[in-house]
């Protein structure tokens, strides 16, 4: 088992959805549907769920077997002695696996402890979660944040083996380092040149607004996906 | 469907292993964690945030509830998450050139794996076995793994040069100056957003504009009465 990594942990769950459904929707369909609406909002609800790096929901409604073609040794037989019989080329192949049940998978790359994790997501999201995970198996059982961390621990797979390529630093760190990276490629470039006491003047002054031992502001916001516009053209006159 | 948030795409493989063999590939797993050198050629790939291998039995699917039907499989399966920058192509690409028999050996008696060379059985296996994700998250879509790893390194570099330049000389502020960008040259970077950050930024984005346009052509009329009056 390598859920963890450094203080990375890879959270993998497998939520079983009820086989029922409204009307001719089935219970996985309305779950799928449902996520996809957060795909519509300014962003997504995981931004609110504190040290989230990355994370992902999607649906297993079956698991994959490739069969045909074949090309095994009873195929090569047949081709020599027609009288061999098909149930012996169809031996060979791949059994096929239908699943009882279609399933949510959540999985996420966090910071931390997994317990402090979901608790702290329950907190963020809780109603958000609830009208998702709201069609899968024993969700209605879940009222608060201990039941909700006893029930995704219920569903939890332990990974056999969690490659970190990034860093687990917290994600408030992550994203100062981001915007101090941001910030300071600009001034480099916009001071290049200066003499040295107008760019040690300069210098102060940029330290002194990005502050780059105060992780909490400024800096960027978690899931930020656009920069401020003003910042924008002031990189462009840069360039 | 939303594969994509920001410079991160998220890549779904489910694979079925016998399940008499399963345990080997999680031999080969233990082994790739107990000697961390056996990644290094995983290290190589940066593009990567993070990835993960998950073996499920056939008897291990989570039965939660009474009313959950039980499952009743032959096999025992494999689910493969990654977190990567670049294209699809560019991501599976770089893993057979860079690190074959290591992928060879991490698929190693699954069903069908056609192994990494040639690419495209490959890439017809991938294909075939993946799944879209429904919803995807990133908390920095605007950077890379590198840019996350190197913002790291400049950060520390820069407050350990603040500290230490705060009652030096001019020149020596100049010259430990010039010495922190050779250090960080490979370290800085302009992020921008992609041309599409996400479907959900792509959607919100175009709503948006909509609602502007809406805006002014309703201004537009309302000006034109006042001037005719």
């Amino acid at each position: 088992m390598s859920n963890v990594s450094g203080k990375a942990y890879a959270l993998t769950t497998l939520i079983p959805i009820r086989n029922d459904h409204i009307g001719e929707v089935a219970y996985a369909d309305i779950v799928r549907s449902r996520l996809e609406n957060w795909n519509m909002l300014p962003n997504s609800p995981m931004a609110k769920v504190p040290e989230t790096y990355l994370c992902r929901f999607y649906l297993i409604d079956d698991v994959y077997i490739e069969s045909q073609p074949s090309g095994t040794g009873p195929d090569n037989w047949a081709d020599f002695l027609p009288v061999t019989p098909n149930a012996l080329r169809h031996a060979v192949l791949p059994k096929h696996d239908r699943l009882q049940s279609r399933y949510l998978v959540f999985s996420s790359e966090l910071h931390g402890d997994r317990d402090t994790y979901l608790r702290g997501m329950w907190l963020a999201i809780s109603e958000e979660l609830k009208d998702v995970f709201g069609f899968c198996y024993g969700f209605d059982e879940v009222h608060n944040a201990d039941d909700f961390v006893a029930y995704m621990k219920k569903c939890q797979l332990n990974v056999a083996l969690f490659f970190n390529g990034s860093n687990d630093d917290p994600l408030e760190e992550q994203l100062k380092a981001l915007y101090v990276k941001q910030e300071f490629s600009r001034f480099v470039v916009e001071n290049q040149g200066l003499p040295t006491a107008e760019l040690r003047k300069k210098f102060l002054t940029f330290i002194g607004r990005v502050a780059p031992t105060n992780v909490q502001f400024p800096s960027w916001t978690a899931g930020q996906y656009s920069l401020p516009k003003v910042q924008d053209k002031q990189q462009e006159a840069a360039l | 469907m939303s594969n994509i948030a920001g410079k991160a795409y998220a890549m779904n493989v489910i694979t079925p292993i016998r399940w008499y063999t399963a345990w080997m590939n999680k031999v080969i797993f233990w082994v790739a964690l107990k000697f961390p050198s056996t990644l290094n050629g995983l290290l190589t790939l940066s593009l990567i945030h993070y990835a993960r291998w998950v073996i499920i039995g056939r008897n291990q699917f989570p039965h939660i509830h009474p009313d959950q039907p039980k499952e009743n499989l032959n096999y025992s399966y494999m689910l493969f998450f990654s977190n990567f920058n670049g294209s699809w192509d560019q991501y599976v690409d770089s893993f057979t050139f860079a690190i074959p028999t290591g992928l060879d050996m991490f698929w190693k008696w699954n069903i069908r794996y056609s192994r990494s060379v040639p690419l495209t059985p490959f890439h017809k296996y991938i294909q075939y076995n993946q799944i879209e994700t429904t919803h995807y998250y990133n908390a920095y879509p605007l950077a890379a793994s590198n840019d996350v790893k190197s913002a790291k390194k400049l950060r520390t570099a820069l407050i350990a040069f603040d500290n230490a330049t705060r009652e030096v000389s001019d020149d020596e502020f100049q010259k430990q100056y010039n010495a922190l960008l050779r250090g960080l040259q490979h370290d800085f970077g302009d992020m921008r957003p992609t041309p599409i950050v996400s479907m959900s930024a792509a959607q919100v984005e175009k709503r948006h504009r909509r609602d502007l346009r809406k805006a002014q052509q309703e201004k537009v009329p309302a000006i034109q009465e006042v001037d005719d009056e």
